[in-house]
């Protein structure tokens, strides 16, 4: 655990520096975080022509997607197209080699990624809001304290899940559509497709027992004030079950899965 | 130059059928991509239908646009999205990548026109289906919205259809001019990307200055037009002002691309 706590810093630094390299990556990362602002476009004419849904006006949408499009950035799901790539060229079995599981090397690097594209888009987004009055948080440091341990839950969930997914790569060659098809289906669980609170019913009733609502609902309607301090004792539960479940499942197939390894390519 | 005559011009088809063969028959050696490709689209186009059906357990319609007449432009959104990922994305991806690696100048020296050969040489099967689908989906919505279609929708839709491939053609030439001028970006591959993600919903959806500015970049011509002349609620001013608009974006674009062809240097030698 000590060794792993040094090494992470390094590795995140490394990727941040090869980002800054690179930076067509995060154009790609900025441009598909446009998407949470189109459907909030949609709700402000909703607002507009047929009044506030079950209550929620136009600033609660405005808060809810700007919040989303910077949860949508931790999403941890790139680890999928990093695990892809790396089992069909062969290059996984150089990350095989060196003494850190490649669970880490990828979520380490992933990291650094992230912490750019938060440096950037976080006071892009402060910005906004201090030229446009119409996004607030109203933000109490109760909140803050809760939202910030929802928004790492968030990550590590999210993370866990893609990596499970990516380990089907040692058994198929193509995980990234899987990835895909799981991704898409719970999208309407998560609040990705809209606010989990204004679902039909049903899926509103199961959303938040399952983990895509961990990921970016959870800590989202923490951040924006949607979700209390006392209703968040019930997610974190749900949150903590699934991190310690997805672990589980990883430890429990990672082995099988590695022993299926033919270096393909390599 | 005289393979530029008029006699020359008839040679085109088939050199870019040619190219097409080609690209295809590599194309097959991955032949599970063409079928997961085209399932993957199905379920997004449900995923999208099902998506905007959201709104409407709150609002009868949208600004004038009913749940089926969304549909129809989610249609249209895939048709588009899967002509710009099947014939003009694998194109411009290339074109950054011949930039940067000099192989372009091979190209040029081709004796045929180098516009026409870059921009249509590659193809990719695993979004090949994605238009046809993406007109199922138009046809599903139309009839679902009870609208009749008379003889003049659906030659305003045909007119409508050419001109916004025409505008997205136009669109990838003009960036790939600006990837020359960029010397082979990657970003700029990504930005069709995103212009045409905004083409999801009929631009009375927006608000300025978004609004205004998807009018002015002719995105507004991708599929809210298309859907509004299946409809039968198109203008015949709109028709006639859309069609300027895209020959004049062809003609633009093209003189963009020539601009920067003058202004290219080769990176090879």
């Amino acid at each position: 655990m000590a060794e792993i706590s040094i090494r992470y810093p390094a590795l995140m630094r490394s990727s941040a520096l090869a980002v800054l390299a690179y930076r067509g990556r995060l154009v790609v990362g900025f441009l598909t975080d446009l998407f949470p602002f189109l459907l909030m476009a949609v709700w402000l004419t909703v607002v507009a022509t047929a009044g506030p849904p079950r209550g929620w006006t136009a600033a609660d949408f405005v808060a809810y997607y700007a919040m989303a499009a910077v949860l949508m950035q931790l999403s941890g799901q790139h680890v999928v197209w990093e695990w892809d790539r790396d089992l069909r060229s062969g290059d996984l079995s150089v990350r095989l080699l060196r003494p850190l599981h490649p669970f880490h090397q990828y979520v380490a690097s992933d990291l650094g990624y992230r912490v750019v594209s938060l440096a950037l888009f976080v006071p892009g987004l402060v910005l906004v809001a201090v030229l446009l009055p119409v996004l607030t948080l109203d933000l109490t440091v109760t909140r803050a304290a809760l939202a910030v341990p929802a928004t790492l839950l968030a990550y590590l969930v999210g993370v866990l899940m893609a990596s499970i997914v990516a380990l089907l790569g040692f058994w198929s060659t193509q995980t990234t559509n899987v990835w895909m098809l799981f991704w898409g289906l719970g999208s309407f669980t998560s609040g990705w497709v809209a606010p989990v609170e204004l679902m039909p019913g049903w899926i509103e009733a199961v959303a938040p027992w399952l983990p895509f609502f961990t990921t970016l609902g959870f800590p989202v309607e923490l951040w924006t004030g949607r979700m209390t301090e006392s209703e968040s004792g019930v997610h974190f539960v749900v949150a903590v079950g699934w991190a310690l479940l997805f672990a589980a499942a990883y430890t429990v197939v990672w082995p099988r899965a590695v022993r299926r390894y033919q270096a393909v390519a390599g | 130059m005289s393979w530029r005559g008029r006699a020359g011009w008839s040679r085109y088809p088939r050199i870019i059928l040619t190219c097409w063969r080609a690209a295809v028959a590599t194309e097959l050696e991955y032949r599970l991509n063409f079928v997961t490709g085209a399932l993957l689209s199905l379920f997004w186009m449900g995923w999208a239908a099902a998506g905007v059906a959201v709104y409407f357990q709150f609002a009868g319609e949208l600004v004038g646009w009913t749940y089926p007449e969304l549909v129809v432009v989610i249609g249209l959104f895939f048709t588009m999205n899967g002509v710009r990922q099947a014939f003009l994305q694998p194109n411009l991806d290339a074109m950054t990548e011949h930039v940067r690696r000099g192989t372009l100048d091979f190209l040029l020296t081709k004796p045929v026109d180098a516009q026409l050969l870059v921009s249509l040489r590659h193809l990719y099967v695993g979004n090949l289906l994605d238009p046809f689908l993406g007109l199922g989906v138009v046809a599903a919505g139309v009839v679902a919205s009870g609208h009749g279609m008379s003889v003049v929708d659906l030659a305003a839709f045909v007119l409508m259809f050419v001109v916004a491939v025409l505008v997205l053609y136009a669109l990838v030439v003009a960036l790939m001019a600006v990837s020359i001028r960029l010397n082979g970006s990657e970003e700029v591959g990504q930005v069709s990307f995103g212009l045409v993600e905004l083409t999801r919903f009929p631009v009375d959806l927006y608000r300025d200055p978004l609004r205004t500015a998807m009018t002015v970049v002719p995105v507004v011509l991708l599929t809210t037009l298309p859907a509004q002349a299946v409809l039968g609620r198109i203008s015949a001013t709109s028709v006639v002002v859309a069609a300027g608009a895209a020959a004049v974006a062809v003609a633009g674009a093209s003189l963009l691309w020539r601009r920067a062809l003058r202004g290219y240097t080769g990176a090879s030698s």
